[in-house]
């Protein structure tokens, strides 16, 4: 009798378990998604009696003291000072809002680990910066759809609004037609890694980078480069055999065994998936409208080659793909290599490191845009303009009700989007760290610098971040093109400028909302198989595969790996939404 | 009878030496490469002059990290957790092994499989992590150290020391009129020395380098050195916009002050890292 009501049980539970999947594959495809435009107008009629003041150009002050938690991503290379909290940024947003952030902070490099392991054990904080994939926390019920929510967020809407922002929240809509993220928002996307040069160099081997970059190609670099280092070998600087570019961000600290920036640079201009960029490799075809692996296709062997002399014609050190970024470095700074991949922070830095070991004068640094290839004028500053965001967590509605809930919301929208809450933790308090120039531009006052925000001051100056904690990275991402860019030293603008003015936009792929059973499928597949592109990838660009030898195998390989799978996979699940809407 | 040492046993030693000598540089090699570039300029390490021989010699970077970094503070945790945990890891690893051993207790039968069990398996990360923070140890020391207090491996080495100890000397002190716990002070516990002196050792090492009850439970103001040292070598995380490296000289700084001490230590008592391993594995 007992084995018959466990098989019933068994029975029961299969036929519901079956019932459920067949619900859930049904309604892909059929859900709603992001809208045009969010339409406010039912919640922006303030209230007296609601207890705190919000809205568009309006600073939010809650009556009563208020204290919401949140996580905190400590980097260790500005690490969180108690002044932060009584005179600096936090108690700034404290003066400003009357709401307390009880801060919980794990160090940036375990950050994320952290958040799950607290959002798992049922301990998250009620607001969750810093994120940059929400995917693992969707199922588990723990955060918000925040896209339920959004209408509540003045500042939100407005920039949602005004920089049609639709297409580029589209690709982190799920399934079920919501979001869970709130995404720093971008105007535009602002290059920030390129390459910066050894000008003084370059010029002497008669190469004029300033005129070529418009519309040079990773060939005329080569050639560039090719020229330079032979003017080097003639006058001593370096032997024959000696590399002349020994990249940093490739290798293994921070190039995650994919290449890290330079290929992801180079990908970008070949329309491929590489290097941080490679994902599951797969990419959009336009014209085709259809899905297809990238790292098999025709641009990537292209991709390949190109990449590979570099290697193969003694320019660019093989051991980029696995060295330290110190190596990487410092053969920039003491003069052994001539070109390395740089950001717009750390361009300060490398002027000055630079200066240290060579001296004021002896060098010039030039800050180019990335060559382009023959088949595309890509912009590598990105097509979705989407930053990392906020998470909010289940907890705090459950804890809070609805009316407490939409309150902290507003906090959070006047915290995240507003123009005067990005201006303080960027900048800090005018009069008290920054003043505004007579041409309308922010300039920090006398004794003060930010390494944060690349601008270098003289020795004894104190660093508004470090001291205070503004410029900080759990805040000042996103905004508009104004706001971005009004810490720009000329270098920095002149690239972005320079890359804004030569290079175009890619168009943005169509977001794809697989559900939880497809997505586990996805990486299921990826996993491997991208570990196998990323091993052949460096094999071929370091020589130790030949492009046009192995290429068959490494096809063969990659499609032993499911990759056709994986593409039909896309293109069913794109396919059905497609049909449904 | 000494040996005849013949040309292939003569070969063999010298084969043997020189691969010991290579070990002996490999494993000296990254130590003293180190220790050259904390002795060092940045300036100089930048430009790729620093190998074995410190170059631009001063001790700055030791002052900048004693004096004003936060490492020191690390540090002090790191004196702190070690000799607190060392202390209640022996008192209790011992309280718990030497009943253990005595086969005539009845009790014994039915814990000893419950202590092993804990070898093979566990709660799990996150059932761990609910009820430290349940218990309200989050961001204590006692979250740092109550789970691994008690090392079921240790507790069996103990057990079995304290299984050879003569039975004759402890019913002589309950002649005495010693109690239990008399006999096991009294008695056993200075008749075990050397397991008292390996275990010291081993849970000390494993308490200074213990980076993972960290990460998961303290703040950045408790952190134990290990976990600092581990993020700083890690640097800034990669594909962060704004990512800056900590100075080549402040790493190698830190690391051979954190390196020191065990180094220190290690040739006066390695010998009990070998016998620790037998001491309580040899059997009647």
């Amino acid at each position: 009798m007992k084995s018959k009501i466990v098989s019933l049980s068994l029975v029961a539970s299969m036929l519901l378990a079956t019932a459920g999947c067949t619900t859930k594959e049904t309604t892909v495809g059929s859900t709603t998604t992001a809208p045009d435009k969010i339409d406010t107008s039912a919640t922006e009629t303030e209230q007296p009696s609601l207890g705190y003041e919000f809205g568009l150009g309006k600073t939010f002050h809650a009556d009563q003291p208020t204290t919401y938690s949140m996580f905190f991503s400590d980097a260790n290379w500005y690490s969180m000072q108690p002044t932060w909290k009584t005179e600096g940024i936090f108690k700034k947003i404290e003066d400003i809002t009357n709401v307390h952030l009880d801060l919980i902070s794990f160090d940036s490099n375990d950050y994320m680990k952290n958040v799950t392991l607290n959002i798992s054990a049922g301990e998250s904080a009620y607001i969750i910066p810093k994120i940059y994939d929400e995917s693992a926390f969707v199922d588990g019920g723990a955060i918000v759809p925040i896209s339920d929510w959004v209408e509540y967020m003045p500042n939100y809407c407005e920039f949602y609004n005004t920089y049609d922002m639709a297409p580029d929240i589209r690709t982190i809509t799920r399934s079920n037609g919501k979001y869970y993220r709130l995404p720093g928002m971008l105007e535009q996307c602002l290059l920030n890694y390129t390459f910066v040069i050894r000008q003084d160099i370059f010029k002497a081997a008669g190469v004029d980078v300033e005129s070529m970059e418009a519309t040079w190609t990773w060939e005329d670099l080569l050639e560039a480069l090719k020229k330079v280092k032979a003017y080097m070998v003639s006058q001593g600087m370096c032997k024959e055999t000696d590399y002349i570019w020994s990249d940093l961000w490739c290798g293994s600290e921070s190039g995650q065994s994919s290449g890290g920036n330079l290929l992801k640079v180079m990908g970008i201009t070949y329309d491929v998936n590489a290097g941080w960029a490679i994902a599951d490799g797969i990419r959009y075809d336009q014209a085709k409208d259809e899905w297809y692996f990238s790292p098999t296709s025709d641009n990537y062997k292209e991709f390949l080659a190109m990449a590979a002399r570099f290697v193969n014609e003694g320019i660019l050190d093989p051991g980029t793909f696995n060295q330290d970024d110190d190596t990487a470095t410092n053969q920039f700074y003491n003069g052994k290599t001539v070109i390395m991949s740089v950001n717009q922070s750390q361009y300060a830095n490398y002027v000055k490191k630079c200066e240290e070991v060579l001296g004021a004068g002896n060098f010039e640094l030039y800050a180019t845009i990335p060559p382009r290839s023959k088949l595309y004028n890509y912009s590598t500053a990105g097509d979705v303009r989407l930053e990392n965001g906020v998470m909010i967590s289940q907890k705090a509605l459950d804890e809070l009700g609805k009316d407490g809930f939409i309150e902290m919301l507003r906090f959070v929208d006047w915290l995240f989007y507003s123009p005067e809450a990005y201006t303080l933790y960027k900048w800090g308090v005018e009069g008290e760290t920054f003043k505004y120039a007579e041409d309308g531009s922010k300039v920090l006052l006398d004794g003060y610098c930010c390494s944060g925000l690349g601008i270098n001051g003289k020795d004894g100056d104190i660093d508004i971040r470090k001291q205070w904690g503004y410029a900080g990275g759990n805040f000042w991402y996103g905004h508009t093109l104004a706001e971005m860019t009004d810490n720009y030293i000329p270098e920095v603008k002149h690239f972005v400028d320079s890359n804004f003015n030569n290079r175009e936009k890619p168009a943005i792929a169509p977001g794809i909302a697989p559900n939880d059973d497809q997505n586990e499928q996805m990486t299921l597949i990826a996993t491997p198989l991208i570990d196998e592109v990323n091993a052949w990838t460096l094999w071929f660009v370091t020589g130790q595969k030949d492009v046009e030898k192995d290429w068959d195998e490494y096809v063969k390989v990659c499609q032993e790996k499911r990759c056709q799978e994986l593409v039909d996979l896309y293109n069913s699940i794109y396919k059905g939404a497609a049909k449904s809407s | 009878m000494k040996l005849k040492e013949n040309t292939g046993y003569k070969v063999f030693l010298v084969v043997n030496t020189i691969i010991m000598i290579l070990i002996s540089v490999a494993t000296l090699f990254p130590f003293v490469y180190l220790v050259a570039q904390s002795l060092s300029s940045e300036k100089e390490i930048i430009a790729g002059n620093v190998t074995l021989i410190p170059k631009g010699i001063n001790l700055k970077t030791y002052i900048y990290v004693i004096t004003e970094g936060e490492f020191i503070k690390y540090y002090k945790n790191t004196i702190l957790y070690t000799v607190v945990g060392t202390t209640l890891s022996l008192a209790f690893s011992s309280m718990l092994a030497y009943p253990l051993s005595k086969k005539e207790l009845k009790a014994t039968k039915i814990l000893t499989p419950f202590v092993i069990f804990t070898m093979y398996f566990g709660g799990g990360m996150i059932p761990n992590y609910i009820l430290v923070v349940k218990l309200g140890l989050n961001n204590t020391m006692a979250a740092f150290i109550l789970p691994m207090m008690i090392s079921t491996y240790y507790v069996l080495l103990m057990k079995s020391f304290f299984a050879s100890t003569p039975k004759d000397l402890e019913e002589a002190g309950e002649l005495d009129g010693l109690n239990k716990f008399g006999v096991f002070m009294r008695i056993v516990l200075p008749l075990s020395k050397p397991i008292i002196a390996t275990m010291t050792l081993f849970y000390a090492v494993m308490y200074w380098n213990n980076w993972f009850q960290a990460f998961l439970y303290l703040r950045k103001d408790k952190w134990p050195v290990a976990y600092y040292l581990q993020n700083i070598i890690r640097g800034a995380g990669a594909n962060d916009a704004d990512a800056q490296q900590v100075a080549t000289n402040i790493r190698s700084c830190s690391m051979v002050l954190t390196a020191l001490p065990i180094i220190c230590v290690y040739p006066f008592i390695q010998k009990y890292y070998v016998q620790g391993m037998m001491l309580g594995g040899v059997k009647e």
